[in-house]
């Protein structure tokens, strides 16, 4: 019993030893024999392969995934509320591209308000839905709101074009529009977004250019 | 309750073992054999960040990632640098002392691995386009005199030789026309930034007379379609390509006449 205890001390004692030999700095020649019995040279090689961690496992946030509500004016229809998604991919620090898409219904034109004639369209063709392609350019700035509180944050321009489906008809439709990004945190942003979706429409009766603006608050996430 | 008796019980057996294995000599080689292996083995390759060091006078680190963003520290050579993540070509690095900031690329390509190998980073240079596996691009154009938007993915294959399958719809005033294609695009001198390229494909071509002119009796009409065409293809820089094309589209209709349509796009791409 009491050489096992003996033995068990013994092997800890050299294990500590050889884990931090400059710790046990006293006798070089007592050291030196300890460490003598106590290595015994391995019987395998270990080949450990270092993992290198290079470029390719940085992880990058470029996409951003936005989804926003807002309120759509609808020329001759109204406005109504317009609610959708968006993603995004940021190029450079200044340029990126977005997709978008958004959904809204239209209300009624005045002419069918006042006149309580027939009305032009059928409850399905009032469903408004805009998506584009478009692309951005940044101005980064700096959001001070108060005294050692500042959040990074960015004013955009953007172009864009793609289609509206409205009145049971697809129109191309460009998109121009401005809009404010504020970071509150490296993935995470609040945006103020407004666009003008313009798009040839006959549905009043000469087909004319129509604008129709579309103001939304959206929240971003970058992965 | 049952498993943590179970789980004593195991855990006292193996004790007993050992205690009775404790004094041969087997158990003490085992023991030390492990010590020699954990010696050898490196610890610091657990981390899960990358770690540099910086190899040029002075790098400048931004609060934002953007060049605009003020420089609130200078890294001197022989500091080092953690890498957290990249935003755009801007990386995220945690300092000595323990604060963040943010260093660009070309920054980040003067640093040192730990094994002292250089830190070599894509930032969209025109090597970077040389080895570029795949684009995205958009594309504005006229499709028959009709203002047409289109959407396209690429893959590299060679330098030369990339497949691209486009989405391009053209909403016209008397009719719709959309149209997806697979096609084969051949750069012809890839190493100028500015260079013509060649493409052919095929694809299905739908084309939809507008609602309000349903009663003249054409319903949507769905063909298959060939396509070839050509180009020149623009480098801009910061993983950006601009392309001016030209492109015919023979629909192989049902009909005597095979019908032919002429478009020009204006494109712009980005490369990774």
């Amino acid at each position: 019993m009491e050489t096992r205890n003996y033995s068990i001390f013994l092997t800890l004692l050299c294990v500590i030893g050889l884990v931090s030999p400059p710790a046990i700095a006293q006798d070089p020649l007592e050291t030196e024999n300890r460490r003598l019995e106590a290595t015994p040279p391995p019987v395998i090689e270990p080949s450990i392969e270092r993992r290198q961690i290079t470029e390719a496992d940085i992880d990058s946030e470029d996409i951003e995934l936005t989804t926003f509500v807002g309120f759509v004016s609808i020329q001759d229809f109204g406005s109504d509320s317009i609610f959708g998604a968006r993603l995004g991919y940021h190029i450079t620090e200044n340029v990126f591209m977005e997709a978008s898409y958004g959904t809204a219904t239209a209300g009624k034109t005045s002419f069918e308000e006042l006149s309580g004639g027939a009305p032009f369209l059928t409850d399905d063709d009032r469903d408004f839905t805009v998506y584009d392609l478009a692309v951005g350019y940044n101005f980064n700035n700096e959001l001070f709101i108060a005294e050692g509180w500042v959040f990074n944050s960015d004013f955009y321009f953007l172009a864009g074009a793609g289609a509206t489906e409205f009145g049971g008809d697809e129109r191309f439709t460009v998109s121009v529009g401005a809009g404010y990004r504020v970071l509150i945190t490296d993935y995470f942003a609040v945006r103020f977004d407004i666009r003008d979706h313009i798009f040839n429409s006959d549905l009043i009766g000469e087909e004319k250019s129509t604008h129709n603006m579309a103001y939304s608050l959206g929240l971003s996430v970058f992965f | 309750m049952m498993h943590f008796n179970t789980l004593l019980k195991s855990a006292e057996s193996l004790t007993i073992n050992i205690k009775t294995r404790l004094a041969t000599q087997q158990f003490k080689g085992c023991l030390l054999l492990f010590v020699s292996v954990m010696m050898a083995y490196p610890l610091t390759s657990y981390a899960s960040t990358l770690n540099v060091e910086v190899a040029v006078p002075f790098i400048n680190i931004h609060t934002g990632p953007a060049s605009e963003y003020p420089i609130f520290y200078v890294a001197e050579k022989g500091e080092n640098l953690s890498v957290l993540k990249s935003h755009t070509s801007w990386y995220k690095v945690v300092l000595p002392k323990g604060q963040q900031g943010w260093i660009s690329a070309q920054s980040l390509n003067q640093t040192l691995y730990p094994d002292g190998s250089g830190v070599r980073v894509e930032s969209g240079t025109f090597t970077d386009y040389a080895n570029r596996d795949w684009e995205l691009g958009i594309g504005i154009g006229l499709l028959e005199e009709v203002t047409s938007l289109s959407a396209s993915a690429s893959w590299v294959v060679t330098p030369n030789i990339a497949t691209e399958i486009t989405y391009s719809q053209a909403l016209g005033d008397f009719a719709e026309n959309k149209y997806w294609s697979i096609r084969l695009r051949h750069t012809t001198f890839p190493e100028w930034r500015l260079t013509p390229y060649l493409a052919i494909g095929a694809g299905q071509l739908r084309t939809s007379p507008r609602s309000n002119l349903v009663a003249s009796g054409d319903a949507s009409r769905s063909n298959d379609m060939m396509e070839v065409g050509g180009g020149i293809r623009y480098y801009m820089g910061s993983h950006l390509l601009m392309n001016l094309e030209y492109k015919s589209v023979l629909a192989l209709t049902q009909r005597d006449e095979q019908e032919e349509i002429e478009e020009w796009k204006l494109g712009i791409t980005v490369f990774f």
